[in-house]
């Protein structure tokens, strides 16, 4: 039974990984400068390998130094990164369709990107700047909190109610930026900045963070099989054994998780969230245990490049323009496709 | 055994359901009736947990509801709920899988007996051919099957169905019936239905509802009576006996007992007497007009196991009867001569005449008493079994004044 789907899904994800790989090799040689591929590999392998283990300085042992620095100090950080908070962001916007069953969702729906924008410009307009990702963490997590706290009513959070909160509470939040915006003064371009998204200044220490989106999304692939059936709606997972509250409540608070990790290291980007699990449903269907790898992966590729276009052709504008600017197009043509067919 | 003892249940701060005790033996299957409101898919909903219960419980095999981990209580009790939308376009195959969930543990993967569990599930809902199909393709009567595919696939040992059949075909719905009623003493089930006729044909016991409690609670021959249908429906109906299945029939009289006077018009003066000579399904519609128009209404002679002698017993019409395909002695016809006499009217409605029946004729034509109204509707007619003798008896009935009438609306105001 269904062999013939399963094997499909398996060419698939050979292609996806593939693409990943290949993405991540060719982005680390595009740029501003373009590096060639074989200045990346050391030219003596085992004394670099021995250098790096002792913690010395293994610059010297690669062809280019320049290259060396350019390639493991610069790009890949951000290039990981990129791949990293596209993959979270895409498993946060699929956890969230198929808790809302609605393709229209995305990881910011309950509030995060209002939060977590709020949370940012509370600590630029404040603090200079100071503790930035952490406050813009704080304020998409505690968003979520304050949705499901408020959604909820005798220890039940209907799917609706959620919703609607999070909206309601995405419009308050919002007003509080505009207001923060309207009273930033000089700090003003700052706040715009951050909030179309962008990978300026990362380095290694915030590759180090987004492994914790890594075990975020470990967690939402270990619950694909309730999600599938969460997303036939909230009783029939009641009827098949779902224990539909304590569910509800991880998916909400790993997505926010992963998502809060996300908006800290590169701010609110769009778009990724909403569409890669779209298309990707599309191609493999609507099970999450196939779903969510092949979202995530999709998704970090899509981000990672991106990010490669933006600072290799475009003088490093926020992403967050290259996403919808690529992406609304693309999910306008794919709905006409399918709406053909 | 699943039981609510004294279940309350509602939305808000209001109860919808109250005081609710219901107590379904192993295997047993009990319909729950009761008009739109009455509590019914509340009841359901309390019963399989999606809503918590105010005051009172609900058990089974002696286990609180909530004493039952979701998977085990998954495993123990299936619902097939009123309506399913799907979201997202899994196939039919992926939706009945998921009827396995609550067997699987986290990092199980389907076993060959899942899949022959489910592959059985959709034979028997007649639903294997649909496998690979997205199930937001396909009709709603044939996801309400996948959906009770899934829930067969669950393998429960309890079984709570709300509407489950209501939009499918009638095949389907004796084939789903059919059925859920052929997993035998091993599963318990308890469904709602609209249709009181499948209830009374597949139930064991039925529940009558209405406004959020329990207004009876037996055989279907002992809940659908005309009484608790006028009662908690507000419709008069007739209950035959199936003539197959020997459970009872609803049949539900043109209007509601209220209105019906209403609608033939100015009524009769009430209580006018009048005797009815008919047969073979001849007579009853006028027994059930003239009756409630306000009619005090006699009939026969009538014979055993016709028709109109079933409707005649189920209005609660006097009558007179005799066995079938015997003649009329002299008994009986003064019997009739009374009862004619006694009647402010008498109607002959067009009917075959026979040996058998031409008696009744006969006193119609004997008397001067009673004034006689032949009813001849559209289509309706005298057909003569007596080798010529009806011609006369006709003939000597209309010179003595009686006219004939071929509408119910006519009669009834030509009685006033």
């Amino acid at each position: 039974m269904l062999t013939g789907a399963k094997r499909r899904n398996g060419a698939v994800a050979l292609v996806l990984v593939g693409a990943m790989l290949l993405s991540l090799v060719l982005s680390l040689s595009i740029g501003p400068s373009t590096v060639p591929i074989s200045s990346f590999v050391p030219s003596d392998l085992f004394g670099a390998l021995a250098a790096f283990l002792s913690g010395e300085d293994v610059a010297p042992f690669f062809p280019d130094e320049t290259a060396y620095l350019i390639v493991y100090s610069v790009r890949m950080p951000r290039v990981l990164a990129a791949l990293l908070v596209g993959a979270g962001l895409a498993a946060a916007g699929t956890a969230m369709q198929g808790l809302f069953r609605n393709s229209m969702a995305d990881p910011y729906i309950i509030g995060t990107s209002s939060g977590a924008a709020m949370g940012a410009a509370v600590a630029i307009v404040f603090l200079g700047g100071m503790f930035l990702p952490v406050f813009a963490f704080v304020g998409a997590a505690g968003a979520t909190f304050l949705v499901y706290a408020l959604a909820t009513r005798n220890g039940r959070a209907p799917v609706e109610t959620l919703l609607l909160t999070g909206v309601a509470l995405s419009m308050f939040f919002s007003s509080i930026l505009s207001f923060l915006m309207y009273s930033a003064g000089k700090s003003l371009h700052q706040i715009i900045y951050w909030m179309m998204g962008g990978f300026w200044t990362v380095g290694w220490d915030d590759v180090a963070l987004s492994i914790l989106i890594i075990a975020g999304c470990v967690i939402l692939i270990v619950y694909a099989k309730d999600l599938n059936i969460l997303s036939l709606g909230e009783e029939d997972a009641v009827h098949l054994g779902v224990n539909v509250e304590t569910f509800k409540r991880i998916l909400l608070f790993v997505s926010s998780f992963i998502t809060g990790i996300a908006v800290a290291i590169a701010g609110s980007i769009g778009f990724i969230g909403l569409i890669t699990p779209h298309v990707m449903r599309l191609v493999v269907g609507p099970d999450h245990r196939m779903l969510f790898p092949a979202a995530m992966v999709a998704g970090g590729i899509f981000l990672l490049w991106a990010d490669t276009v933006t600072r290799t052709f475009l003088g490093d504008m926020p992403v967050g323009v290259i996403t919808a600017f690529v992406g609304a197009p693309f999910f306008v043509f794919l709905l006409r496709r399918r709406s053909r067919a | 055994m699943m039981r609510t003892d004294h279940l309350s249940a509602g939305y808000g701060t209001e109860d919808i359901i109250r005081g609710i005790c219901l107590d379904a033996a192993e295997g047993e299957f009990i319909g729950i009736i009761g008009p739109n409101g009455s509590g019914k898919t509340t009841l359901i909903k309390a019963m399989s947990r999606v809503l918590a219960t105010r005051k009172g419980a609900v058990t089974i095999e002696g286990r609180l509801l909530d004493d039952y981990d979701p998977k085990e209580l998954a495993r123990t009790l299936g619902v097939v709920p009123q309506e399913t939308s799907v979201g997202f376009s899994y196939t039919v195959g992926d939706i009945v899988m998921m009827g396995r969930f609550p067997h699987h543990t986290r990092f199980t993967r389907e076993s060959p007996e899942d899949y022959r569990v489910v592959e059985e599930a959709m034979a028997v809902t007649g639903i294997g051919h649909l496998a690979a199909r997205p199930v937001t393709e396909i009709s709603g009567g044939e996801r309400q099957r996948v959906i009770i595919a899934r829930t067969l696939a669950q393998q429960p040992r309890f079984l709570l169905l709300d509407e489950a059949t209501a939009h499918l075909d009638i095949n389907h719905q004796v084939e789903i019936l059919s059925i859920i009623r052929g997993l035998g003493s091993g599963v318990t089930k308890i469904g709602v239905f609209h249709d009181l006729n499948l209830a009374s044909a597949y139930c064991d016991r039925i529940l009558l509802m209405a406004g959020g409690e329990v207004r009876a609670m037996g055989t279907p021959e002992e809940v659908l009576t005309r009484e608790n249908l006028r009662e908690h429906y507000g419709i008069d109906a007739l209950i035959q006996t199936h003539p197959v299945t020997g459970r009872p029939i609803v049949l539900p009289l043109e209007g509601t007992a209220h209105r019906s006077s209403s609608s033939t018009g100015s009524p009769p003066a009430p209580s006018t007497r009048v005797h009815l000579v008919c047969g073979g399904g001849s007579g009853s519609g006028l027994m059930y007009r003239l009756t409630a128009a306000g009619c005090e209404v006699t009939a026969g002679i009538l014979c055993d196991g016709d028709s109109d002698t079933c409707t005649a017993a189920a209005l609660g019409i006097e009558f007179l009867c005799i066995p079938p395909f015997s003649p009329i002695g002299p008994e009986e016809t003064a019997a009739l001569k009374e009862m004619v006499a006694a009647a402010d009217v008498a109607i002959l409605t067009a009917m075959p005449i026979g040996p058998g029946n031409l008696a009744n004729l006969e006193v119609l034509c004997d008397q001067e008493t009673t004034p006689v109204i032949i009813y001849m509707p559209e289509g309706g007619q005298f057909t003569d079994y007596t080798g010529g003798k009806l011609d006369a008896v006709l003939k000597c009935i209309e010179e003595k004044g009686a006219g004939r009438i071929s509408r119910v609306e006519d009669l009834l105001s030509s009685l006033k």
